[in-house]
């Protein structure tokens, strides 16, 4: 009887392929359709902004950090003013807290939208990249009329916010939400009882509890596991103290969880935008900040909670108006370390739906 | 004793004795700043922790203490780097199992590691920092402790040149193999090596 | 045989032929052109991009495709493989690191094949200009046939440099050489 000859086959999904995460490159070593080994490169976006930021004054890196965690600007300015507010106790006035709250939480669900259509997109399903992107565009509109931008807003300043929201833009927003939680009822019509759906994702993509402690990871990856670490409560920052809503824990860890959390924390969001709404008051926008930003001597971190997870600034400042270092500590980049212990014994078909769910984006794990 | 804020103080917050803050030094210019009472605060928790760490580990390892605002950091001798890390990750009283940041940052003299950690079961938070000189950096890998600085150690290794004793897979992970430099250093020239550095235009 | 209203074109006057042949040619209802002019068309109106999203243009690329900015109508339907594409669109911002893997996707597309560089940092390094690890602009690589300011530019300004960019197909296809 001839001998069956097998050898292991090292398969390079490439920095270009169409499931949109953006330059991710993932070097497998197949065994036939299982997975031996998985090794991930990236490095393909990294633009060198940390090295640029010890060039440029507080305020000029606001743009800069737009451009980290595309999807979701608002919250990565918001880090790193709120870094440097905590870092010189400046006040912020109330109506710059409460659109600041605004914003972070209506670009955290855009930020979801966008997950759930691409991660879709990749396990097959067309329609609901088209529905989610219908209602992103909303959103994304919104913000371009309060900012002036559609992706890189730049709208936060050290003390406040740049803009107030024009006559009419809070009602819009009122609207939106009242629209955008039907149409939670029809993206859980489309997608949640997919059979197919649930086939490729219940189950897959295990993340245990040490686990997710071990590797340090944060956001979604984390509460998906079953650990309730939320830090907008654990350790709130700006006004989040005042709001009343549920941080979403699931309990198996796997990428239906994660997709189950994703579409809860869309209304979680929703919830917390109306409540903002109630509560908002006139005033000024941005407060009472000196001409020229000098964050005093020492070192500061602030996390925030991102929409993939903990997106963290570290400062380290010599008193000048430039900072010394800029460190940024990038929810995508931490997270994405577990994909090599959690692609290993899967199969091919599995590879896209766990990375899919790890939900990166690649501006911010290069950086 | 503390690099940023000048208070001295000595206080233990276990004992019951009033505890007074030290004035700070005069600044030759300014009037004296009171202290800011987190700092305060924070000193007292990291000379605790700093006694524990000390006590565990028989040899004076902890070469400072400072604080940034509420949270105390500790600069560790980088000999006992791992140990005093995986002290503080076990040791029930601290427990300090999850860790919020990892980085690197140049200084004229030396390059520093700074770790954040947090322990959720007693809601606390701590930095602790250790030093390595700039050329010949090597600092042990905390891989056997936390498996998610794995790629963070990468990053410092890439950018700036830290050799990470022991660390399973230390290749650059940002920029390619072959790259030369350092880029995240202070002395760092993108136009060094021009024939040997691939791209660089 | 009866043409119906809709057919009822204006006479095309063709040099080389007479009115009178004009007019039969209009009666038949037979256009004539160059086939040069006929490629043209058809290129121009079926491109095909190749996914190259990098960065945060990448976004507006997406939803200059889904459904509100709707790119299918031009006859553009984004493919995977550079085998299957026409037009590269460098969407974000291209690294050294990135730049060979550019060259080769260029280089692995079938004749004809058009570049449009989308977005400031495709353009000339955009805001990373002074960083390490950045090309300065996507036009030190590949030949770029279009370039679309913006950071990133918003759906309608793709979609102009598309259109501008099929413009330019045509323009070409009739010996006029399009520099600016």
């Amino acid at each position: 009887m001839a001998e069956l000859r097998s050898e292991e086959m090292v398969l390079n999904v490439g920095p270009q392929h169409p499931s949109t995460h953006g330059v991710f490159r993932l070097v497998v070593t197949l065994d036939g359709e299982q997975i031996v080994d998985a090794d991930p490169v990236v490095g393909y976006l990294h633009r060198g902004t940390e090295k640029l930021a010890e060039d440029l004054q507080y305020t000029q890196i606001i743009p800069y950090t737009d451009r980290l965690d595309y999807l979701s600007s608002m919250l990565n300015n918001y880090a790193l003013v709120h870094t440097i507010e905590y870092a010189m106790d400046l006040e912020v006035p109330a109506r710059a807290e409460y659109l600041r709250v605004i914003v972070m939480e209506l670009n955290r669900v855009a930020s979801h939208l966008v997950f759930t259509g691409t991660y879709l997109l990749d396990l097959g399903a067309m329609s609901p990249f088209l529905y989610a992107f219908m209602e992103r565009e909303t959103i994304v509109e919104l913000f371009n009329e309060i900012c002036g931008a559609r992706l890189t807003y730049n709208y936060m300043r050290v003390g406040g916010v740049k803009w107030d929201a024009p006559n009419g833009w809070l009602q819009k927003v009122r609207d939106f939400v009242l629209h955008m939680r039907e149409k939670m009822r029809m993206y859980h019509n489309l997608i949640s009882g997919n059979e197919i759906f649930l086939n490729r994702v219940k189950g897959i993509g295990v993340i245990t509890q040490e686990d997710a402690i071990n590797f340090a990871m944060s956001g979604i990856n984390l509460r998906s596991t079953g650990i309730n670490w939320d830090l907008r409560k654990n350790v709130p920052y700006g006004i989040y103290d005042q709001f009343d809503f549920n941080v979403i824990v699931a309990e198996h860890g796997d990428c239906l969880d994660r997709y189950w959390i994703h579409m809860k924390e869309i209304e979680e969001s929703l919830k917390i935008v109306e409540q903002a709404l109630d509560k908002i008051s006139e005033g000024p926008v941005l407060g009472k900040v000196p001409k020229m930003i000098r964050v005093p001597a020492g070192e500061y971190y602030r996390g925030i909670e991102g929409s993939r997870g903990e997106l963290g600034v570290y400062i380290v400042s010599d008193g000048k108006d430039k900072p010394y270092r800029l460190k940024l500590r990038r929810p995508s980049f931490v997270n994405l370390q577990i994909l090599k212990k959690l692609l290993i014994g899967q199969n091919m078909a599995n590879m896209i739906a766990i990375l899919g769910a790890v939900d990166i984006v690649l501006g911010e794990v290069d950086g | 004793m503390s690099t940023e804020d000048n208070n001295t103080s000595d206080t233990v917050k276990a004992t019951p004795t009033a505890s007074a803050a030290a004035k700070p030094a005069a600044k030759p210019a300014k009037a004296a700043l009171p202290p800011d009472p987190r700092v305060v605060a924070a000193l007292a928790n990291g000379e605790t922790i700093k006694t524990a760490l000390n006590q565990k580990l028989g040899v004076p390892i902890v070469v400072e203490v400072s604080a940034s605002k509420a949270v105390p950091i500790l600069i560790i001798d980088k000999a006992y780097w791992v140990q005093a890390v995986q002290f503080l990750r076990d040791d029930a009283l601290q427990s300090y199992d999850y860790l919020r940041m990892f980085s690197g940052t140049d200084y004229p003299n030396y390059i520093e590691i700074a770790i954040h950690l947090v322990s959720r079961q007693h809601n606390t938070a701590l930095y602790v920092k250790t030093r390595t000189e700039r050329d010949l950096a090597v600092v042990p890998s905390l891989t056997g402790l936390f498996q998610g600085v794995n790629w963070e150690e990468r990053e410092v290794y890439d950018l700036l040149g830290v050799h990470f004793e022991g660390h399973p897979d230390l290749r650059r992970i940002m920029m390619w193999e072959g790259w030369k430099g350092y880029p995240l250093r202070k002395d760092y020239s993108p136009f060094e090596d021009l024939d040997e550095r691939g791209g660089n235009v | 045989m009866e043409m119906k209203p809709a057919l009822q074109l204006p006479t095309i006057e063709y040099e080389g032929f007479t009115p009178a042949e004009s007019a039969e040619l209009h009666r038949a209802g037979v256009i004539v052109n160059t086939l040069e002019q006929v490629k043209a068309w058809a290129r121009s109106n079926s491109l095909w991009p190749l996914t190259f999203g990098l960065a945060c243009c990448a976004i507006e690329m997406m939803g200059a495709g889904a459904s509100h900015y709707d790119l299918d109508r031009f006859g553009i339907i984004f493919r995977a493989s550079p085998r299957q594409s026409d037009v590269m669109i460098v969407a974000g911002t291209v690294t050294k690191k990135m730049a060979p893997l550019l060259r080769r996707l260029y280089e692995q597309m079938a004749e004809p094949k058009w570049v449009v560089a989308m977005g400031s940092c495709a353009t000339a390094g955009g805001p990373y200009v002074r960083s390490y690890s950045v090309v300065k602009g996507v036009d030190q690589i590949v030949p770029v046939d279009v370039y679309i300011p913006g950071c990133p530019p918003s759906p309608p300004a793709l979609i102009y440099g598309l259109n501008k960019l099929q413009e330019k197909i045509r323009l070409e296809a009739a010996g006029k050489r399009v520099t600016g």
